[in-house]
């Protein structure tokens, strides 16, 4: 088989349907990192159509261009747009277009977990544009701080748009980040070890674990705050036992990390492209990998500097002024290492070189103005001024949007295959760079002249009257220069005009595929035996088309891939992907009517969306397996591996691992806001304390004793051939018993409407009632799959991912009842 | 995995003991003991001992880092461990020591 | 410098201290900017040098001890516990520490006005206006009956919060009687713009005639 041949019969197996009705069933990373991108950059579009219209209201003194009302609307759904809706989308789309080719594979892990990730996106991002286009959209500030966005003072559905349009678009935040975690972990090219690997893959490692640690406590506070608007359960009303500055605590526990979810990507794509651009390698690859990780674990012990003004004792804030001034070093290590890089190459003053420099001016900007308002006094002072939305400004769009835009530059010839034709990135660069400076640098001023952040509108004696106009003028011209990428980006996409193969002349695998990359990156998985692949050997892209290398035949007609080991990248297990398929976007379209139902107050329809969704999930991961064994399959090269459906830890395994470290997240930031409410909260202790009841901890105990035993002899007797039914059966009898216990238990709870402590003990019940139920379907299905013939001592892989969330089960119920019963055991 | 685990244990640890000292001293201001110990308060004491455990894991963590048996093999893992390991022990010293110089619940 | 210094007046500008305070933090300030100037005109040098055609090339591991050890790790480790320790050092002097000529009035916050009330005169209240004596310390303990709203007068003293359920307590002093303009700085609806107050600090006389007067 020649490579054009190889090319063809690839391509038959690999690309999604022809035409528009593609999108809709498509699978492939290549698609849907387009899409996400593109979507992102439309809601880019009308984040920025609302700054305009925030700097037309601001151009003059009392101005009456929009009232209070509607500008609260223009501010909050400006910064929900550009955080929610543009950057952690986009992030997530260059993720998944770029990470599969960067690595040397043809796929991302779970192919249609990323269209429903997409889908879910999609449509939460849609409620939220409607809210916008009715007049109805979130109006209390993008980090919604109750009692003002409670019902009292929020009565309309204004607020409920929020807390559950971002909480649907937030799953396909955690599924991507499932899903990179994996992929970069086990899905790389062979011979690819970590300390090979593009220094890209470790910036989005490293994000993706931070979006699972960091999401869910979001998640956790716009649930227990839609609790509360929704059923009157006060977790946030200090005069029934709740404390609004819980929410503080949980929106800033996401919120920090958040800053640096966004820029470390960004700062990958710099490590990406500043050493092409200076024809050098990175200055210092462990060191940046060092700075990045400790990057990322710091920024977790920040999120208090966001409250330096809520009346937190001195050495309290001590703690996070100092963690936030020890967070500038690790972002000093790379800055220095990327100037070191261009010192130690020859830096070509290339279009993506200049978006890079202007990252650099604007971004050690709002570095320096960071530090400063890390510093407690002077944050008392600035804190909810102007000078804090320069700040953030110099930080997200100098840390975000300019190295967003090189990399735009970068890899458009790899997405669209054509070269640039018309010079307009240039005029851009010169438009936005002096735009945004004019826009934002004078605003520092203004805020330390007392101009607070969110005004509507201000008096000509405030003397702000000619820095907001310039300000306001700035901004024309940054949109102005925006347009015009818009423009490039288009006239590039329409105007024929091919680029040669790797026109940076790059190392990085991406740059082995065809222009554009076919849908299957690879005609064969490459042995890699350094970090510049395409250095070692310029001969490697001919080689890979020609079918040299690992799963270079296309015979059987299956989209293929391996998995390789984690430190050192040998290939392990051979998989075999889904194709194209619908089920992702019927799936996302439940699970919206899942949450219209609960926006539109029809809460009759939530069960019936829920029983919907476990149905299609059902399906999902039926359509996995084999009925018969298969053995060892040869993966080219005289290599044999087993595949995913005969290993112990199959991918499944993997996702429901780190998916569970999300979850983990959301129950410990539960047991966070519990301990809070009972030490902090004024309205405590409650009327009174529940005490431990005998009936709810024997039912545990023999509910976890049957679950755990069950299992574990489920996968035993499996393992020597026979048959697990009689262990699934003890395991779901089991599992009925942990949900009788916690039925019992919230029976005996206090009434939740009346006090926080009975609403948190009801959260804390339904949270291990949600995970009965999963507990339980995952066993029905594996009875299922057994009749059906899906199971062998061979085919274990089914019965990896059950044990796990039943261990998950059984810990997280012990916690609940030792946590609900310990303050009546201390009163 | 392991590798990645002794890449990410130090600095993680600093999280967990960072938290536990800023929920302590939070405990430790809404209840009062009013006692003294040596000149100095109930309260700077035991915040004082914690600082002083989490210093503690942090070396030991840091010489486990190092050490043949339970350290990674030569190579890139052992290089970034072992700098994480550092970040680990820096962090807890540079932002716990508030914890000696500043009023403790003003 | 006295050019930029008078161009820093206003009534509500961080920068025109009125007390010491915001003296404290605005000194502060000017440190830190002077500090961030010469960091960015360090890295925009560095940035420009690295094009200059004709350098010698070096060798990584010299590069890795001078760009990262040194530039990366070492100096801004110096210069930032530096930073933190003149801020918690500056914070401390700014807590409302014990002391005998201490005024204590309260602050409570609601959409969209301000209720004083004053220890001094037991009863009284004054409504978005806040009288404080001149040249003494006043604690003023805040609180709000709605939603988080932050008491500010920017040439008085930083803010703080008025939190439901809470009560938080801020220290300010104005050098010499006046009045100074106050604000709520934290966003509370639609009436936000409008919601602010004022303060008058009083000469000794003025302040005994303040709280002597029968309502």
């Amino acid at each position: 088989m020649n490579a054009l041949a190889r090319h063809r019969r690839l391509t038959a197996i690999w690309s999604s349907n022809p035409g528009w009705k593609g999108w809709f069933s498509t699978v492939n990373h290549n698609d849907l990192g387009l899409m996400f991108l593109v979507t992102a950059f439309f809601y880019f579009l009308i984040g920025g159509v609302l700054a305009m219209l925030i700097r037309a209201q601001l151009a003059t003194p009392r101005s009456a261009f929009a009232g209070p009302e509607i500008y609260g609307q223009l501010f909050t759904m400006h910064g929900v747009i550009m955080m929610f809706l543009f950057a952690i989308p986009a992030i997530e789309g260059l993720a998944i277009y770029l990470l599969p080719k960067m690595l040397g594979t043809r796929d991302m892990a779970y192919p249609r977990l990323t269209a429903y990730g997409y889908w879910c996106y999609f449509f939460g991002g849609a409620m939220l544009l409607v809210s916008l286009l009715f007049g109805i959209a979130p109006d209390s500030g993008w980090f919604m701080y109750p009692p003002l966005t409670g019902r009292i003072y929020s009565p309309g559905i204004n607020t409920d748009f929020w807390l559950i349009g971002i909480t649907f678009v937030e799953i396909s935040a955690i599924c991507a980040a499932v899903e990179l975690t994996v992929s970069i972990l086990r899905y790389r090219a062979p011979g690819m070890s970590l300390g090979r690997m593009p220094i890209f893959a470790w910036y989005i490692l490293v994000v993706a674990l931070m979006i699972l640690t960091g999401f869910p406590p979001l998640i956790l506070g716009s649930i227990l705050l839609e609790l509360e608007r929704a059923f009157g359960m006060p977790f946030f009303q200090v005069e029934l036992g709740g404390d609004s500055l819980l929410w503080q605590h949980l929106f800033w526990l996401f919120g920090h990390p958040e800053v640096y979810i966004i820029f470390l990507p960004a700062a990958g794509v710099i490590s990406t492209i500043l050493p092409v651009m200076s024809s050098t390698t990175l200055l210092g690859y462990r060191w940046v990998v060092a700075a990045t990780v400790a990057l990322a674990i710091l920024s977790f012990g920040l999120w208090v500097h966001h409250m330096f003004t809520t009346g937190i004792p001195h050495m309290g804030l001590a703690f996070f002024s100092a963690a936030s001034t020890l967070v500038a070093v690790p972002t000093a290590v790379q800055v220095f290492a990327w100037i070191g890089t261009m010192w130690k190459g020859t830096p070509r003053l290339l279009l993506p070189m200049l978006y890079i420099l202007g990252f650099f001016v604007t971004f050690v900007i709002g570095g320096l103005t960071g530090v400063m308002v890390a510093v407690v006094p002077f944050d008392w002072q600035v804190h909810d001024t102007a000078f804090v939305t320069a700040h953030l400004h110099y930080v997200l769009f100098g840390g975000f949007v300019f190295p967003l835009l090189a990399g735009l530059y970068y890899w458009l010839p790899l997405a669209t295959g054509r070269k640039r034709y018309f010079r307009l990135g240039q005029v851009a660069f010169a438009l936005i760079f002096v735009g945004f400076h004019v826009t934002f640098l004078a605003m520092h001023w203004v805020g330390l002249m007392g101009q607070r952040r969110r005004i509507s509108t201000y008096g000509p004696e405030d003397g702000w009257t000619a820095i907001n106009l310039i300000s306001s003028i700035g901004g024309f011209v940054l949109a102005f220069g925006l347009v015009i990428v818009l423009l490039e980006v288009v006239l590039n996409v329409i105007v024929r005009h091919r680029s040669l193969r790797n026109p940076w002349r790059s190392g990085t695998l991406e740059w082995a595929t065809t222009m554009p990359a076919p849908a299957y990156n690879f005609a064969s998985l490459p042995q890699v035996n350094s970090r510049e692949p395409l250095w070692d050997d310029p001969n490697l892209p001919t080689r890979i088309a020609r079918g040299e290398f690992y799963l270079g035949d296309p015979a059987n007609g299956q989209r293929e891939t391996l998995i390789v080991d984690i430190a050192t990248g040998t290939p392990q297990q051979h998989v075999v992907y889904p194709n194209n398929t619908r089920l992702p976007i019927c799936m996302a379209a439940v699970t919206g009517i899942f949450f219209l139902s609960i926006l539109l107050k029809v809460f009759w329809l939530a069960p019936f969306a829920m029983v919907g969704v476990a149905t299609l999930a059902m399906r999902w991961a039926w359509t996995l397996g084999s009925k018969k064994d298969l053995g060892d399959q040869p993966i080219g090269r005289g290599v044999l591996v087993p595949n995913i459906a005969e290993v112990d830890r199959p991918p499944g395994w993997w996702g429901s691992a780190f998916l569970l470290v999300a979850n983990a997240t959301l129950f410990g930031s539960l047991l966070f806001g519990y301990a809070f409410l009972w030490t902090i909260a004024p309205g405590w202790p409650p009327p009174f304390f529940v005490t431990p009841s005998a009936l709810v901890l024997i039912t545990a105990i023999i509910g976890m004793a049957a679950a755990v035993a069950g299992i574990g002899h489920a996968v035993s007797s499996n393992r020597r051939g026979a048959k697990p039914v009689a262990g699934l059966l003890i395991a779901l009898a089991g599992i009925a018993a942990l949900g009788v216990s916690l039925l019992a238990f919230l029976t005996m709870a206090p009434s939740p409407t009346s006090h926080a402590y009975g609403a948190t003990l009801w959260v804390l019940g339904s949270y291990g009632l949600v995970h009965v139920l999963v507990a339980a379907l995952m066993l029905v299905f594996l009875l299922l799959r057994q009749q059906a013939g899906y199971m062998s001592s061979q085919r274990r892989a089914e019965l990896a991912v059950a044990p796990l969330w039943i261990g998950y089960l059984c810990v997280t119920t012990a916690l609940i009842l030792f946590c609900a019963y310990l303050p009546g055991m201390v009163a | 995995m392991r590798d990645l685990l002794r890449i990410l244990v130090s600095p993680f640890v600093w999280l967990a003991a960072f938290s536990a000292v800023y929920g302590l001293h939070g405990i430790l201001c809404e209840i009062d003991l009013g006692a003294t110990f040596a000149g100095a308060s109930w309260r700077r004491l035991s915040l004082a001992i914690a600082f002083s455990l989490a210093i503690l894991v942090q070396v030991v963590l840091l010489m486990m880092l190092h050490s043949d048996r339970f350290g990674a093999a030569p190579g890139f893992s052992r290089a970034v461990s072992r700098a994480s390991g550092w970040v680990g022990l820096v962090a807890v010293l540079w932002t716990l020591f508030p914890v000696l110089t500043t009023t403790t619940c003003g | 410098m006295a050019a930029v210094v008078s161009g820093c007046a206003g009534p509500l500008s961080t920068l025109d201290p009125g007390g010491p305070a915001t003296r404290t933090i605005a000194n502060l300030w000017w440190v830190m900017l002077l500090g961030a100037m010469a960091i960015f005109a360090l890295v925009v040098a560095l940035l420009a040098l690295a094009f200059r055609s004709g350098r010698a090339p070096r060798t990584q591991v010299a590069s890795e001890r001078v760009w990262i050890v040194g530039l990366g790790l070492a100096f801004p480790a110096a210069v930032l516990l530096s930073l933190l320790a003149y801020g918690l050092w500056a914070g401390e002097r700014l807590l409302p520490r014990e002391a005998a000529d201490v005024a204590r009035v309260h602050a409570q916050a609601e959409r969209w006005s301000w209720t004083f009330s004053y220890d001094d005169a037991p009863g009284r209240t004054t409504t978005d206006i806040l009288h404080i004596p001149a040249s003494r310390p006043v604690d003023v303990a805040i609180t709000t009956t709605d939603v988080i709203h932050s008491f500010w007068v920017p040439r008085l003293a930083g803010k703080l919060d008025a939190i439901p359920g809470h009560v938080n307590v801020l220290r300010l002093e104005a050098d010499v009687a006046g009045t100074y303009a106050g604000l709520s700085a934290e966003y509370s609806g639609p009436g936000y713009d409008r919601h602010s107050f004022t303060v008058i600090a009083h000469t000794p006389d003025s302040w005994r005639a303040f709280l002597e007067v029968d309502e």
